[in-house]
């Protein structure tokens, strides 16, 4: 078989099937879950039941007494194998056990290791732990100024230069405060025709996927080898190192498929415990999370936006957004959600004077960090309804002004960054168009009202940031791909193998992707942020390019003519006389970046791209019982050039049906700190009767110039404009306003009959 | 060993087996005994169908099924399906329709399907809802579960 | 969930025996879905489980009574209680309901008596059989006793059956001239437990309402029959009129609670909607039949 048959281009932006597929139809995909050692130890954590407390005691003797219990481990324990346990990837502001405090319920205080994961369970029943109970902060507008502190000090990790300044800061639950002002609001707002002032909220989610996190540490000689379901292999394995001392190459960390992240995977979740466990009794240790305890692990940030908007001649001329992030517990990586996001504040939209402040904020709930959109859905959710709200106050059609303020290629977004490649227009055009905006709307009857609503955002990617890749071409011609990308089903697997197919003039299908495991494939940030597709996605192609270069002085070398049909395999032959030897292209990318200035939070280059995305929806209200129904969602965003359109698409309405959940019915529920719905019994999330009956997903013509094959990333676009594209149908519907998500049907039948006084 | 654990013989994907089991044991664990990972626990409480399997031939979430009680029983799992080398036609279908992401929940909903087919081969749309309403996808890939569940209907349906 | 012993009887009268301990953590378990339940979430942590299922070849069967109603025995599963040709032609309601309880799997193995055992307000099936006034017929070291669903729950997860005492059957009268309808609501997902659930059975003579049961759950602290709406419904015309009337009635009756799923407010608006839509889809059903 000549594996390396030459194929005319077109291996990028063809629906390749993923790679994986059989293996995932099959139930024979690895994961985490499978995975089984010798020897193995099984955990289970106990938990703190007390939201903010001093820890008085903790008895483990009767779980230690258990038979088939080997160990019980608390804080302390930990200490002496890490004497400063603490870590995070924006602060390192998380013990592995609790010390000292527990700040918010379900915090792991100790951990059961036995030798049956049954036993453990039982086993944690077992212990007891006193606490002196302190005051707590729940509401992250009440934490700026609450007397109860979460954390005493502030200990940012020191890799970001931009949270420096906050170093020892004391006494305060800001973790982050991040500004930007651009000319003056004030004097916009003082010439206004109109200022508009309103205040969104949104609830605190959790991104539930169906493979519950779970990490297994090995110990080795003077080495550590973790499986673990990671999004970012590359990170676990530096902070581990920074944890126990040691250079990297002593921690090997390997990742397997993803039953799921949506960001609930980032950064480093169990990977310290395990470790931490591992070295201290000397055998492999797994550690297996429920449902239940993810919703202790890590959520999406509750939210409060202020937004204020002053109008003149129909045009957007001032906008103040304070924005608060409610962080939990732990920092996570908050911070720059607030900041990141927090710079696309003001919308999509040209406007002269804006300013915002976005403050993350520590509060005795469990930590928030990255979900799917990394905190621009809570921002679209209010400026799409603020936007909604102004048109119909002013009697402009909410398209029409839209479209009248809308941030056009060239123009300079609030940082100060011009725009480039962003299909802002074309996704709101191509869904009015779908949804036939401008012509007569059928309005229900009787006691079923129908409305329809659009709404859009844009999100910058993170930068800068890193990625390397390795194409290995073997002594058959064949080929394999090294990164550190996960796929964690957003089908990267099959994207970069169809990068380097498309290079090398190959067939995908004939690209072997190998998987994370830090002992041999190369850096990778993390997979996070819809941001694989454009720095992975040069990287791989950079190696691909190096392979391909030196098959060609290969070839040179051997005296061929350019342009010889010498396929590698015929090449590799000639030079070693057999079938022998490989060409290894290595590609290494980081984006050009500008970070903003302290005290303005502008910047000329912010992002290497933004990525756009929009919904429409058509609903009917049941006035009687609050019911909202979808009929029709239309879903566009703008992805430079789709690599796979059909991954593409079902990448698409993934995201919008998560949001979907998020807006109508998700919300993690509490009495007095404690989760009281941790479970899918109670944690409802979209089912398949959930759906709207017709669901659209458009793929808006456009190319990211400076992308891999003008790709850029899509996991999350269409995330943005959900929420508010219902609020504002049901707004046209039934003429209510709902500033507080989840838009339950008790939400919208209450407001209408408010309304109806 | 638990005094309170049996010696239990059941028939496995067509192979007779016997196991030392736990009262408390559920089937996802035995199946794990087993090297069958293809039934794996996501929600634990019946809701989310990651764990189906069928006992005598009928589907069950095995996250609720005692491993004692499938003593004497026949107990098939999605790793049955491919058993001769070729992907069933609910498999190839998920494949061909892009049924998945991530994965984690696809055996349950291919197991699902293939039970939905036997009882009602030429489901429409509702009835396709109605049977999958108790599997869960949170990489929410329903409209092209749904459309799978045609296409393999139409695919098993005799030309 | 270690450490608990599952005992296989061999007859009813021997698994009789085993439950009559003044021990509550010995429990009869059918399909054992709502009991994994509360196994798994540490609720509930038995002794002894005394298995149902191996008496299934003489308790589950589905029988039309001479009189023309049924008798369904109490280990029978949920789905073949769905798919019976006798249910689906003596009570279309009961098949109708089962779409929408729980799901293919839960159904394929929970049995009906665990099901009415299990006292859980939120439930479709009880406020479906009481309106067509079905009853259980009870066996206990005492002996046996027949009693009416409506009377079966004494009040959250609370059942009248006393120590020993198992669910053999369950019974419903004949439903000549009787047309019903059960509507399920949910507040969060579709496939959520219900919020409220409203099942009526009416018996209309010449377009006047004769009889009438309304029940209501869910959104009650137990099964709740509503006799001030049905005292509306007692001779009136089968028409609008009526039934917004005993819809009003029905909310100024019931006794809703907080949850969840909604306010009890909003729960007294729901029933007043669900109560007047259910009644007129079971006129409408009356009308076809
Ligand atoms: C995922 C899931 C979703 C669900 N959704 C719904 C829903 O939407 N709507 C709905 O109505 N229900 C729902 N349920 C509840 C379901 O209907 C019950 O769990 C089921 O009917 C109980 O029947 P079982 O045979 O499994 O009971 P078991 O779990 O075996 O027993 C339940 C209780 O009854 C006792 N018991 C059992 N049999 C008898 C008997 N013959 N006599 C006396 N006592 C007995 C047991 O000791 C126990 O206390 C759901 C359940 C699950 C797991
Ligand atoms: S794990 Fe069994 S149904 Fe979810
Ligand atoms: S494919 Fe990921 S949960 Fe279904």
């Amino acid at each position: 078989m000549n594996v390396m048959r030459p194929m005319p281009a077109g291996q990028v932006g063809r629906s390749v099937p993923r790679l994986e597929a059989r293996q995932k139809v099959t139930g024979r995909a690895d994961y985490v879950h499978n995975v089984v050692v010798p020897g193995m130890l099984y955990t289970k954590v106990f938990r703190s039941t007390v939201a903010h407390g001093r820890i008085l005691s903790i008895d483990t003797s009767a779980a230690e007494a258990l038979e088939g219990v080997y160990r019980v481990v608390t804080g302390e324990d930990i200490k002496t194998i890490v004497p400063e346990p603490y870590y995070g990837p924006a602060f390192h502001d998380q013990p592995v056990l609790a010390l000292e405090k527990v700040r918010h319920v379900g915090e792991p205080v100790a951990v059961v290791l036995a030798e049956d994961p049954y036993i453990a369970a039982e086993a944690v029943q077992l212990i007891t732990a006193e606490y002196e109970e302190l005051e707590p902060v729940f509401d992250e507008v009440e934490a700026v100024t609450s007397k109860a502190v979460v954390h005493e000090v502030l200990r940012p990790a020191g890799t970001f230069p931009d949270l420096k300044h906050l170093v020892g800061r004391r006494d305060t639950n800001v973790a982050l405060d991040y500004q930007l002002r651009r000319g003056d609001v004030d004097a916009a707002f003082a010439a206004a025709d109109h200022v508009f002032e309103h205040e969104f909220r949104t609830q605190q989610t959790m991104h539930t996927p169906l493979e519950p996190m779970v990490s297994l540490a090995i110990p080795g000689h003077e080495s550590l080898t973790i499986h673990t379901a990671s999004q970012s292999p590359s990170f676990v394995r530096i902070e581990i190192a920074r944890l126990l001392g040691w250079p990297e190459n002593r921690v090997r960390v390997l990742v397997p498929h993803l039953g799921g992240g949506f960001g609930a995977k980032l950064y480093i979740k169990l990977e310290a415990l395990v470790a931490c466990l591992a070295l201290l009794v000397r055998r492999p240790v797994k550690l297996s999370l429920t449902m239940e305890e993810q919703f202790y692990t890590i959520t999406k940030h509750a939210s409060t936006f202020r937004i204020k908007s002053s109008i003149k001649n129909g045009k957007i001329t001032g906008r103040r957004c304070e924005v608060f992030w409610n962080g939990g517990a732990y920092a996570d990586i908050g911070p720059r959600v607030t900041q990141k996001s927090g710079f696309t504040a003001p919308g999509p939209y040209d406007i002269e004077n804006v300013s915002i402040d976005s403050v993350a904020l520590y509060t005795n709930r469990p930590p928030a960090g990255a979900l799917r959109g990394f905190g621009i859905p809570q921002l679209v959710w209010a400026y799409e309804s603020h936007t909604d709200l102004i048109a119909r106050d002013l009697g402009i059609d909410p398209v029409e002004f839209r479209r009248n303020n809308i941030l056009r290629e060239g123009r300079e977004q609030a940082t100060g960054t011009a725009m480039k490649d962003a299909a802002i227009e074309a996704v709101l055009d191509d869904i009015a168009q779908k949804m036939d905006w401008s012509k007569p709307f059928d309005r229900g009857t009787g006691t079923v009202k129908r409305g329809r609503g659009i709404a859009i955002g844009f999100k910058a990617s993170i930068s800068p940031t890193t990625s390397v890749a390795i194409v290995n071409v073997y002594g058959d011609g064949s080929c394999s791909v090294y990164l550190s990308t996960v796929d964690m089903g957003q089908g990267s697997d099959t994207a970069m193998a169809q990068i380097v197919a498309e290079t090398l003039g190959i067939e995908t299908e004939n690209v072997k992707v190998i998987h994370p495991d830090t002992d041999v494939t190369p850096y990778d940030m993390a997979t996070l942020g819809s941001r694989s597709t454009f720095h992975m996605g040069h990287a791989v192609k950079l190696a691909a390019q190096h392979a391909r270069d030196q098959l060609t002085e290969l070839a040179a070398s051997l005296g061929l003519p350019a342009g010889t049909n010498y396929g590698p395999k015929e090449l590799f032959k000639k030079k070693y006389g057999m079938q022998a030897g490989n060409i290894v292209g290595v590609g290494s990318y980081i984006p050009e970046y500008t970070s903003p200035a302290p005290e303005t939070g502008l910047s000329a280059n912010v992002t290497p791209f933004w990525m756009v995305g929009g919904t429409g929806v058509e609903i009917e209200v049941d006035t009687e019982t609050g019911h909202v129904k979808i009929l029709r969602m239309i879903n566009a965003a703008d992805l430079g050039r789709a690599l796979n359109p059909k991954v593409v698409e079902t990448q698409l309405s993934g995201a919008a049906l998560m949001q979907l959940g998020f807006t109508l019915f998700e919300n993690m529920e509490y009495d007095n700190g404690q989760v009281t719905n941790a479970s899918f019994a109670d944690y409802k999330i979209p089912g398949i009767h959930d759906i709207p009956a017709r669901i659209e997903n458009d793929i808006v013509e456009a190319e990211q110039t400076n992308g891999p094959y003008g790709a850029k990333g899509v996991g999350e676009s269409a995330t943005f404009g959900v929420s508010p594209a219902i609020a504002n149908a049901i707004h046209d519907a039934v003429g209510v306003r709902l500033t507080e998500m989840p838009l339950t049907p008790e939400s919208v039948f209450r407001a209408i009959r408010a309304k109806k006084g | 060993m638990d005094s309170t654990s049996r010696q239990i013989r059941f028939t496995l994907n067509g192979r007779p087996v016997s196991a030392r089991v736990e009262s408390h044991l559920d089937l996802v664990d035995l199946l794990r005994r087993f090297d069958l990972f293809g039934a794996r626990e996501s929600c634990g409480q019946g809701l989310c169908g990651c764990c189906t399997v069928l006992v005598d031939g009928v589907a069950v979430s095995g996250c609720l099924t005692l491993a004692q009680l499938v003593d004497g029983k026949s107990v098939t799992t999605v790793e049955s399906l491919d058993e001769s080398g070729e992907l069933s036609h609910v498999q190839q279908a998920f494949i061909d329709e892009g049924a998945f992401q991530c994965g984690f929940c696809t055996p349950g909903f291919v197991m699902m399907a293939h039970e939905l087919l036997k009882q009602n081969p030429d489901p429409n749309e509702t009835e396709i809802r109605d049977y999958l309403a108790g599997n869960l996808c949170r990489c929410a890939a329903y409209p092209e579960i749904i459309r799978a569940v045609r296409s393999a209907a139409d695919r098993m349906r005799p030309a | 969930m270690r450490g608990f012993e599952l005992v296989h009887p061999a007859s009813l009268d021997e698994a009789i025996k085993l439950l009559d301990v003044d021990d509550p953590t010995v429990r009869p378990f059918s399909g054992g879905t709502a009991l994994m339940l509360m196994m798994k979430t540490g609720v509930f942590q038995p002794s002894i489980l005394v298995h149902l299922g191996g008496l299934e070849a003489e308790h589950a069967a589905v029988a039309v009574t001479p009189e023309g109603g049924l008798r369904i025995g109490a280990l029978a599963t949920l789905t073949s209680v769905e798919h019976s040709a006798e249910v689906v032609r003596v009570a279309p309601v009961i098949p109708r309901a089962m779409k929408r309880l729980a799901n293919v799997r839960v159904r394929n193995v929970a049995r009906i008596g665990g099901n009415l055992a299990h006292g859980d307000p939120h439930m479709d099936l009880p406020p479906v059989l009481s309106s067509l006034g079905g009853a259980v017929t009870v066996r206990g070291p005492g002996g046996t006793r027949s009693i009416p669903i409506e009377g079966l729950f004494s009040g959250y997860y609370e059942t009248v059956l006393t120590r020993g005492e198992l669910i053999t059957d369950v019974t419903l009268p004949s439903q000549r001239g009787w047309a019903s309808a059960y509507l399920k609501c949910t507040t969060r997902s579709a496939d959520d437990w219900p919020t409220l659930g409203v099942a009526v059975s009416l018996k209309v003579t010449d377009g006047a309402i004769a009889e009438s049961r309304v029940m209501v759950s869910a959104a009650t602290e137990k099964l709740t029959r509503l006799p001030s709406a049905e005292a509306v419904l007692k001779g009136a015309n089968a028409g609008e009129d009526a039934v917004a009337r005993a819809a009003d009635a029905a909310a100024a009756e019931a006794e809703t609670i907080d949850d969840a799923r909604g306010s009890a407010e909003y729960k007294t608006e729901l029933l007043r909607v669900y109560v007047k839509r259910a009644l007129g889809e079971a006129i409408r059903n009356g009308a076809v039949q």
